[in-house]
Formats: structure tokens, C-alpha cells, sequence
């Protein structure tokens, strides 16, 4: 674990509204490793975004409020620094970008002067040198007639090409970690594919690491080594991708996937979604978050907080059920190791 | 862009066309005419003079006059001021109420722009509600009563002071215009503070100032970079109209701090009927509104690149 | 995790652990809040904030103070009050009944010379300046002892102690002999501190020294002026000395001695009359034209929103002037009505934009060709789905167009270019007051205030509804 770049633990994250305190992140704890894509994966509202734009400092403060935790990147400590001491690692040894290309570039400034102020700003570099240096960061990502697109405005480029601009602005300082809060979700499926097609072919060329948030599971398998699956403000499974997968340790993991379509799809095989909605977190509960949805909800569930442990001793897979318990009934699909086969529950 | 300028310049003029056949046929319908305030005219001075300024001519024939000397840029000859012509009048009044006027437009503009920006900075604290309590004030007070009030404070200043710093009334020195034109566009000031805030808060909240963050850009240059300018823009767009509300709301001022604009001529012809001081003036006061907008959009459209290139 | 164990040790260590399913009810798709209507929904938002709420009150009470308040304060606003002119908001006052006036010879002192006998170089001030009589707001009688070489005096009064020579105030007159030694003041006397100040003449030239008498003459009124007024009846009797309380001006008199009060209700009723029923007016007109405009479409929509955009190229005021003046104001009429129409023929086209704007927008939504496939008609379409998604934008419209109005009036009343006097509005009544000012501030700060306090009102009202109809604002908190 030495070759993690960024660590997080514990992290917790609450907003002060009209309506009282959301506890938006609720102990969140997760590392990223030098060249590796760790996908975080939730549906809207579950505190992906809120966990790394705090990590960023760009949640908006008050009202938001970072109530606990550590995050080290390279072993120094960004959260709670002032704007001066976190814009030593903002957009130069992270870069991020967003959602929705169309409205995370500022309209009335040129593609090529917005890449170009990343650069003034932290490589001290003259306008002219610092606008030649965006020309060939727009090229790098497959923007052609870069030096003309340069000059251009956003409004002027379309969600495909602002997206690959962006990407060309958070490459600037050559980060070892890219952000990627949703980056496909507003683009069509064509040109979500070339997206993350360049993000793949820019990782390995740069050799930076990518923390991928998304709740399409289809761009997880593509791209992720690691997963976190995030649900109500909390990591209720972590692992790579194929125990993600095939070995999925959490109720909420496998609702996930059967949500999901897949080739295997067929008119007798319907997709199944995940019934009601996610808790109020404003009071959240004090037990699972998503007992209130789970089909194998015991009693326990709904007092006791499951812990964060270990699958195996051999691997890094972890999950946060207490169906993981060795007492715990058997559920077909779950992946279940611990589970003590002697002590086989009855059906009742 | 130059289509659009051109398109927008033949629609200012059929604009001022509408505005001088619409300030003629409501004059001519007004009962009575100007030579009625002569009371000694006899019959035949009084068809003398229907000759002489042409009212002894039927509507149509008339207004087909006036609007061929119009388009040559003559207003014709003052009914109550002998031998003045309309044309002197404006161009002796005029340049005081527009100087007055963009005066105001300018304190208004600075003004609502730099309070608007500093109550989105100081959100929900003193200083914010200070200046909003202020602006409430501005937009509820009628201009009059700060001109009344700008006076009285002047004359309390000059008493303070014991000499005549400030003019209280009159024209000429930049000392004369402060006062009026700072009350003149008070209520303008107020307007824009509201929706220079308003327009702050909304870009605060857009993508682009969380990219520029996630840039690692100092607090201050986003302020002024990315910020600023994308909040300047909607509240440009309200100041063409604006800079026509403070023209004619010139009148009050010009009135209580006896400044010589054409605002007084205006109302002072209208009492005593004078055609073609009326005529003049309300075509010369639209066409200047209506250019000013223009103008005003125009402008707009170089600083935002959305409609520059469009 | 470093600090992570397995999961069996860790997990084992929690004991009571039930792993029965659980039985707690689990409606995760419960609606968590009532239905409420549109207007339910706004009228609860609008009751949250505190600022609209109270603008509510105030034009309620505005309106109350319009109807109700003529019913509660019966003074005729036209009635003057000479005894009390431009007087500032007080409590009731007396005055006391005194004779009928009588010519005054004044003091002539036939000891004296009229004449200076000689011309001295410095002449001194007169002595012992006084009242000859008690000084009421009939008459106030003054007399001084003669000034030896002294061939007349000069009479000044001042509202303040005068700080020299040439601030003595006004030059009431002057005796042109040197033993006329009395003066008597009849020039609009009214109940407060006055300051006389004598200069004795040669003749021809004042000499450069004053003396100065404060009086403050004592309220007083004969039994013609009471009668007159109604105060006292004519059986009644009354002895002098006696005291009557005079007229009561809670919110004092303006400079013809008229009832501020009764003159700002008065003023209420004219300028909230045209303030209300002209945006009313217009923004019906307006509804109705861009309504059209905005269902039919097409050449007809182009025609008639280019002749509203010329109307909005108007400069607005000086047209409000010219119309005003072309409908024409007949000898005895207030002007109200030219107003109205001028207002009117002016207003509309706000209006109409917005609400053709909308109309576009709501006519191409799902929920119209839907109803438009199950077999609705136009006129169904327009009464049950364009006209009440309108509305609330309409109301906006309405609310934020009366103090506009209001504005309008005053600002026309007050270049002189309003409602005729006598009748009386707020914004005539600060063109009035004015002119006095400095004297007298409260005759432009009552009508000032009004008109600030109604336009407050309304903005902030204004703005409370948008709040409460934004639908868009409902999901933001």
C-alpha cells in the first residue's frame, strides 16, 4: 500500500440547509494507487461527487462542512487547507472535470486562453508560450484544427469536443490523478465510447490515475480496476472489478447488476429495479442505509451499523452487511465466504 | 454582426417615423392651437399668421410637409419664441440633457455594478443587508423627493461649510452636474444593484467557477475573470432601456435644480400648444432613445461572444 | 485498510445479533408530503416571508385608510385654515375669543420731535422694545422709547434670533417720524416664537445698530372667525378670555391652511384610483392582445407584436404628456380620466409580450396536445389550460405595474403636468410642499412618505409572489 497516491479515511461531509444538516458523506475511506482507475459507483444523491469535490475544496463552504476524516495525497494532508495552500495541488498534481462539458467551461473566454490560464497560473508561463502549449494539449486530445479551435468559444464546440477540451485543461500540469466526476453522462453513447477511449489512451501515456465516478456500470467494467460502490453516504462495497462483479458481497452491489442490462437480457429475463427510494439523510438511519430497500433485511439491520471488513485474507474486497456474519442466513448469489456452512439457517 | 447592426438601424428609423406621425396626430388633436394664446389677434392677423406657419392647410397636407422638412433635418420656427427655431432650441438644450443623463447613466451603471458585487461577496451579512435596505429605498422613493433632498443638503453643506462649494442650482461646472445627476440616477443604481446581485449569485453557483477552482486559480482571479465578467453581461443588456428612463426622468431634476435642458422647453411648450417646438423635440428625444438602445445592443454584442458571433 | 481485520474476527466479535427477517414495515415509496394546488402552495410559501406578509398588511391598510378613512376623519380637504397655515403635526390646540380688531392709533409722543433736530453721526438702537398689549395671532403690539436725533424707525420680524445686521427677516414697514414709537403686526401671525427687531432711521438711511424682542403671540380668535368656521353656533355665548379648542391637524396644515390628513386621503383615493384601475386596465388589454397574438400565430402574431414594439419605442413620458394634454382637461375637471387613457394607451404592450411569450411557450407543451387529441376545443384549451398557467405571471405583472403607476402620477402631478388643483394627490401635494421645503418639510414629507410607503408595499409584495408562483423556486428549497 506504500504506492498510494491519494488516501482517504473516514471522510465525513454535512450540509447545512433550510430543511436541517445533510450528512451527505458518512465515513468514507478509500485509496487510489499510482496508474490505477478506482471507479466509485452510486445512483444520484448517494455522495460520490460530494467526496471528491471535497477532497478538492470546491464544495461550497458554508453551506457545506467537512466534519471529519484525513485525505492524503502523497502523504500530505489537503483537506481544510486555505485556498492559497490547496491551489498547490489543485489542477496541477489533480486535475478534474465534469458532468456537463456545456456549462463547466466559462462562455465568454476562448477554449485556448482557458487552458492557457491553468498554465500562467501554476507553470508561471507567458501568454504566448502558455497558449501554444494549450494548442498542442488539444491536439493531444484529438481535437483537429487545434490552433483554430483555440481561439474559439464554448458555445462554439459540441459536448464531445468541450468534453475533450477539458480534458486537455485538467492534463495541463501534467497531474498524477484525474478526477472524472461523470464524465460521459451528458455525451451521447458514440461519443461516450471515444470519451473513455481517450481517457484510457491518455492514462497510459501519462501514466496518471484515474478516480472514475459514474452510476453506469457498463463504463465500470470498461474502464475500472478497483470499484467502490457507494450507497447513502457510504461505501458498502469496495474491490476490483471482478470481484465487483462476479463475487458481489452486498445486497445493494447485486440489485445494482440486476439492474443493469446485459447480453444475457432476453424478454424472459426482465430487468429488475431496485424498489423505493434512497433514505433521507437528513436523519439518517441508525442502522444499514439500505435496509429499507433490501429483500434479505434481518432485524438487526435496521439498529446496528454493519462494520467495514475484509472478504479474505488474500484479497483487498470488503463490504458492509451483516449478512457477511458467520451466523448469517445463506443468500443465493451473495458472495458469502465467511458464511459457516455447518451452521446452516433454517428457512423460518 | 453587421447585418445585424443594419437591420437594427432600418428598424430605429421606421421606429422614429412611428414616433413622429404618433406625436403629430396627438397634437393636432389636442383642442385648440397655438395662436390662441394671442388673444389680441383680429381675424386678419390671426389668417396672416394660419398662413404664415401653414395651418390654414388641411391635416394630411401638413403632415406631409412637416415630414419632408423633417428629412431635411428641419424642425421649423418656435410659435411662442419669435424667430427661434426649433432647431437652436435643441441644439442649446440638448447637449445639457444628455450630458446630464449619461452622466447619471454612468453613476448608475459603476454604481449598481460595484454594490451588486459587493453584496454577492458579503452574502446575508451587514454589509449586504445595508446596501439592500438602501436599494429598497432607492427603488421606493420617487426621484423627485431625492432631488429635493440632494438640494437641501447641499444648501446645508454650503451653510456648514460657510461658502458655496457645491452650486445648489444652475449649470456650467462639473460642480453643477454631481448632485443632479447622481439623484438622477439613483433609482437606476438601485435597479441594477438588484440585479447585479441576483446575477452574481446565479454564476456563483454555475459549473465553470467549480472548474476554475478545480484549476487551482486564486479566489481573486475568479472573482474578476470568470465571475465578474459573465455577471456584467445581463445586467448590460437592461441599461439601453434604462438610459431611456433617465433621459425623460431628467424633467424632475431639470426642474428643481434649474438646469437649462430641453426637458423644461418640452413642458413649457406643451402648456402653450407650440407645434413644432413639441414636433421637434419629441422626434429628436425618440430618435436619440431609439439609437441609444441600438447602440447600447450593439456594444453588448461585442462584449459577449454568444451574440458577437452570431 | 491497514487498520481493517478479517471479517470473521471482527464480525464475530458483535454478539445479540437477530438474523430473522426483518418485519418492519418497509414503504419506501411513501409520499411524505400532502398534495397541495398551485395557488395552496403559493399562498403557504407567501405566508412564510415575513416581508410580503407585512406589504399585505400595509396596502390593506392603505386601503382602509382610502375608504374607511374619509368615514372616520370627516374635514373637508378643501377647507383653509387661515389662523393655522403650513402649521407642523401637533396636538389639539386653544385659543383664546378676543374683541372683534379695532384700528390701533399707536403711541405718538407729542413731546417729541418728528423731526431730528440734528443729524448725529451714530445713532443708537431704540430702548425698551416691548408688547404694548398682550400679543395674540390677531395683532401683536409693539412699542419701543424714542431715539433722540432719530426721524423714523424700521420694523423687521424674524423666525430665528438674528445674528447680525443683516439678518434682521422681513421688513414688516417703517414710521417716518421720530416719535411714532409703536407698530402693530397683522401679517399672517401665527402661534409661534417671533423675534421684532427695530432700527431707527434718520430719515433716510438705517443705522447699523438693532434691538431685538422675542414674542410668541398666544392663539386667539374672534366670534366672526369661530362662526365662520363652526366652531361655536350663533347662540352660543362666549365671553372673552374664554378659550375654545380650535381645528385638530394630526398631520398639521399645508400653506393654504388645508388639512394635511383629510388632503392625503383625498390624495389616496386619486393617486391608488389610477394607481390600480390603469395597470388593471392595461394588463387586461394587454392579456387580451398577446393572448391573441400569441394563440393564432403566424402573420397575424408578426403584425401585431411590431406595432406593440413601436408603441414601447415611445419615449414614455413625454407621450404620457402629450396624450394627457390631447384628451384634454375641461375647466373644473381633475384630469384623472386623460390620465388613465394616456397610461393606458401606453402600458399595454409589457403585457401583452409576456404574456404572447407565454402563451408560445404553453401552447407547444405535451399536456396541450394532449388534450388537443382527446377532441378539446379552443376555447377549452384557453380557459382551462393556457389562461390559469398565465396567471401567475400575470399577477407578478399586475403587482409590479402598480407602483409604477403610482410613480407616473406623481412624477406628472409634480412637474405640474398631472391632475388639476384643487383636487389634490400625493404626487401634486409634494409639488407643493416642495416649494416650502425648507420652512416647512412636513408638507412634502407626508405625501413623500405615502407614496414610498405604497410603492414599497407593492415591490416587495411583487417580489414575494414571484417567490411564491416561481415553480422553479419550489424544488430549490
Amino acid at each position: 500500500m506504500t504506492d498510494s497516491i491519494l488516501e482517504v479515511t473516514d471522510l465525513s461531509v454535512e450540509f447545512a440547509t433550510y430543511g436541517g444538516r445533510v450528512k451527505a458523506v458518512r465515513g468514507v475511506s478509500f485509496d487510489v494507487k499510482a496508474g490505477e482507475t478506482l471507479a466509485i459507483v452510486g445512483e444520484s444523491g448517494c455522495g460520490k461527487s460530494v467526496t471528491v469535490q471535497s477532497l478538492m475544496g470546491i464544495i461550497p463552504m458554508p453551506p457545506g462542512e467537512i466534519t471529519g476524516g484525513v485525505a492524503k495525497l502523497n502523504g500530505k494532508d489537503i483537506l481544510g487547507l486555505t485556498s492559497k495552500e490547496a491551489n498547490e495541488f489543485r489542477g496541477v498534481k489533480i486535475g478534474m472535470i465534469f458532468q456537463d462539458p456545456m456549462t463547466s467551461l466559462n462562455p465568454t473566454m476562448t477554449i485556448g486562453d482557458q487552458i492557457a490560464e491553468t498554465l500562467m497560473v501554476h507553470r508561471g508561463m507567458g501568454k504566448k508560450d502558455a497558449f501554444d502549449r494549450a494548442v498542442e494539449l488539444l491536439d493531444k486530445t484529438k481535437i483537429s484544427e487545434a490552433a483554430k479551435r483555440a481561439k474559439q468559444y464554448p458555445f462554439e464546440f459540441s459536448g464531445g469536443m468541450l468534453q475533450r477540451a477539458m480534458i486537455a485543461q485538467s492534463l495541463a500540469c501534467n497531474p498524477s490523478l484525474l478526477i472524472a466526476d461523470e464524465p460521459t453522462t451528458a455525451l451521447d453513447v458514440t461519443i461516450q465510447a471515444q470519451i473513455l477511449e481517450l481517457m484510457s489512451e491518455l492514462q497510459r501515456t501519462e501514466n496518471m490515475s484515474i478516480i472514475l465516478i459514474t452510476h453506469d456500470l457498463a463504463v465500470v467494467a470498461r474502464m475500472a480496476d478497483r470499484v467502490a460502490v457507494m450507497y447513502a453516504g457510504q461505501i458498502v462495497e469496495s474491490g476490483t472489478v471482478d470481484e465487483i462483479f462476479y463475487e458481489s458481497a452486498h445486497p445493494y452491489t447485486l440489485g445494482l447488476r440486476a439492474a443493469m442490462p446485459s447480453n444475457k437480457t432476453t424478454r424472459e429475463k426482465k430487468l429488475t429495479p431496485i424498489l423505493g427510494s434512497p433514505p433521507d439523510l437528513f436523519h439518517p438511519p441508525t442502522g444499514c442505509g439500505y435496509f429499507a430497500r433490501c429483500p434479505y433485511a434481518m432485524k438487526s439491520c435496521e439498529k446496528m451499523l454493519p462494520p467495514e471488513c475484509l472478504l479474505t485474507a488474500e484479497s483487498n474486497h470488503q463490504s458492509r452487511c451483516w449478512l457477511q456474519h458467520p451466523d448469517a442466513p445463506e443468500v443465493q448469489e451473495l458472495f458469502q465466504p465467511a458464511r459457516t456452512q455447518e451452521e446452516a439457517p433454517d428457512a423460518g | 454582426m453587421l447585418a445585424y447592426t443594419f437591420k437594427r438601424l432600418l428598424a430605429g428609423v421606421v421606429t422614429v417615423w412611428f414616433i413622429a406621425t404618433a406625436t403629430f396626430i396627438a397634437m393636432h388633436s389636442v383642442p385648440g392651437d397655438p395662436l390662441m394664446n394671442d388673444k389680441a389677434v383680429t381675424a386678419e392677423i390671426r389668417a396672416n399668421l394660419e398662413k404664415k406657419y401653414g395651418l390654414d392647410k388641411s391635416g394630411p397636407e401638413q403632415y406631409l410637409i412637416f415630414m419632408s422638412n423633417m428629412l431635411r433635418g428641419d424642425f421649423g420656427i418656435s410659435f411662442t419664441q419669435q424667430n427661434r427655431k426649433v432647431n437652436d432650441i435643441i441644439r442649446d438644450h440638448f447637449p445639457v440633457s444628455a450630458t446630464l443623463g449619461l452622466l447619471a447613466v454612468f453613476f448608475a451603471a459603476i454604481g449598481g455594478i460595484v454594490w451588486g458585487a459587493l453584496t454577492a461577496i458579503y452574502r446575508n451579512r451587514l454589509p449586504d443587508i445595508i446596501i439592500m435596505f438602501l436599494v429598497i429605498l432607492g427603488i421606493s422613493v420617487p426621484s423627485f423627493v431625492f432631488a429635493a433632498l440632494g438640494q437641501l443638503s447641499l444648501v446645508k453643506i454650503n451653510q456648514l461649510l460657510g461658502s458655496s462649494v457645491i452650486p445648489v442650482a444652475g449649470w456650467g461646472t462639473f460642480g453643477h452636474m454631481l448632485v443632479p445627476s447622481l439623484v438622477l440616477g439613483l433609482g437606476t443604481m438601485a435597479l441594477l444593484t438588484r440585479l447585479m446581485r441576483s446575477s452574481m449569485l446565479e454564476v456563483v453557483n454555475e459549473d465553470y467557477i467549480k472548474t476554475a477552482k478545480a484549476k487551482g486559480l486564486s479566489p481573486i482571479r475568479i472573482f474578476f475573470k470568470h465571475q465578474l465578467r459573465n455577471a456584467i453581461l445581463p445586467v448590460l443588456t437592461v441599461l439601453g432601456p434604462q438610459i431611456a428612463a433617465i433621459t425623460t426622468g431628467g424633467f424632475v431634476v431639470e426642474l428643481v435644480f434649474a438646469i437649462p435642458g430641453l426637458g423644461r422647453y418640452f413642458v413649457q411648450a406643451v402648456q402653450q400648444l407650440d407645434y413644432t417646438v413639441i414636433m421637434g423635440t419629441t422626434v429628436f428625444y425618440g430618435a436619440f432613445l431609439v439609437f441609444m438602445v441600438i447602440l447600447v445592443d450593439i456594444i453588448y454584442g461585442f462584449v459577449d461572444p454568444r451574440v458577437r458571433l452570431q | 485498510m491497514t487498520d481493517s481485520t478479517l471479517l470473521k474476527t471482527r464480525l464475530q466479535a458483535v454478539s445479540n445479533l437477530d438474523f430473522s427477517p426483518s418485519d418492519t414495515v418497509q414503504s419506501a415509496e411513501q409520499i411524505s408530503r400532502p398534495s397541495l394546488s398551485y395557488w395552496q402552495d403559493a399562498w403557504i410559501r407567501l405566508k412564510k416571508n415575513t416581508r410580503a406578509l407585512v406589504s399585505l398588511y400595509i396596502v390593506i391598510g392603505l386601503a382602509l385608510f382610502t375608504l374607511a378613512g374619509p368615514i372616520l376623519w370627516q374635514v373637508d380637504p378643501a377647507l383653509q385654515d387661515l389662523n393655522q397655515l403650513s402649521q407642523a403635526p401637533s396636538l389639539p390646540k386653544q385659543a383664546i375669543f378676543v374683541e372683534e380688531h379695532t384700528r390701533w392709533e399707536g403711541i405718538v409722543l407729542e413731546n417729541f420731535p418728528a423731526e431730528p433736530e440734528a443729524f448725529l453721526d451714530v445713532l443708537p438702537a431704540p430702548t425698551n422694545l416691548r408688547t404694548a398689549e398682550t400679543a395674540t395671532t390677531q395683532a401683536v403690539r409693539i412699542a419701543w422709547d424714542p431715539v433722540v436725533g432719530a426721524g423714523g424707525y424700521a420694523v423687521y420680524r424674524n423666525q430665528h434670533l438674528p445674528e447680525s445686521i443683516n439678518d434682521l427677516g422681513l421688513p414688516l414697514g417703517t414710521k417716518l417720524a421720530g416719535n411714532e414709537v409703536s407698530y402693530e403686526d397683522r401679517l399672517n401671525v401665527e402661534g409661534r416664537d417671533y423675534y421684532y427687531s427695530i432700527v431707527s432711521t434718520d430719515g433716510y438711511d438705517e443705522s447699523d445698530t438693532y434691538i431685538t424682542l422675542k414674542v410668541t403671540p398666544d392663539l386667539a380668535i374672534t366670534k366672526t372667525e369661530a362662526l365662520s368656521r363652526g366652531l361655536i353656533t350663533e347662540e352660543s355665548i362666549v365671553a372673552n378670555g374664554e378659550t375654545i379648542d380650535l381645528e385638530f391637524h394630526p398631520f398639521g396644515t399645508d400653506y393654504l391652511g388645508r388639512d394635511m390628513l383629510a388632503r392625503l386621503m383625498e390624495g389616496a383615493r386619486v393617486s391608488l384610483f389610477i394607481g390600480i384601475v390603469a395597470p388593471f386596465l392595461y394588463v387586461m388589454f394587454g392579456i387580451f392582445y398577446g393572448g391573441f397574438a400569441g394563440y393564432f400565430g403566424g402573420n397575424l402574431d408578426a403584425i401585431l407584436m411590431r406595432f406593440a414594439d413601436f408603441v414601447v419605442a415611445l419615449p414614455f413620458l413625454l407621450f404620457m404628456i402629450l396624450f394627457k394634454i390631447a384628451f384634454g382637461i375641461g375647466p373644473g375637471e381633475s384630469g384623472v380620466l386623460p390620465m388613465l387613457i394616456a397610461l393606458v394607451l401606453l402600458g399595454w404592450p409589457a403585457t401583452a409580450r409576456l404574456v404572447r411569450g407565454q402563451v408560445l411557450q404553453i401552447r407547444t407543451q405535451g399536456y396541450i396536445e394532449a388534450a388537443r387529441l382527446l377532441g378539446a376545443k379552443d376555447h377549452y384549451l384557453i380557459i382551462r389550460h393556457i389562461i390559469p398557467n398565465t396567471m401567475g405571471v400575470i399577477l407578478v405583472t399586475l403587482t409590479f405595474a402598480v407602483p409604477a403607476a403610482i410613480f407616473t402620477e406623481a412624477f406628472l402631478s409634480f412637474i405640474g403636468m398631472g391632475v388639476a388643483p384643487p383636487t389634490p394627490s400625493w404626487g401634486s401635494m409634494c409639488n407643493e410642499g416642495v416649494k416650502t421645503m425648507l420652512s416647512h418639510p412636513h408638507e412634502l414629507f407626508f405625501p413623500a412618505l405615502f407614496i414610498s410607503t405604497t410603492v414599497l408595499a407593492f415591490n416587495l409584495l411583487g417580489d414575494g409572489l414571484t417567490e411564491a408562483l416561481d415553480s422553479r423556486m419550489r424544488s430549490r428549497e
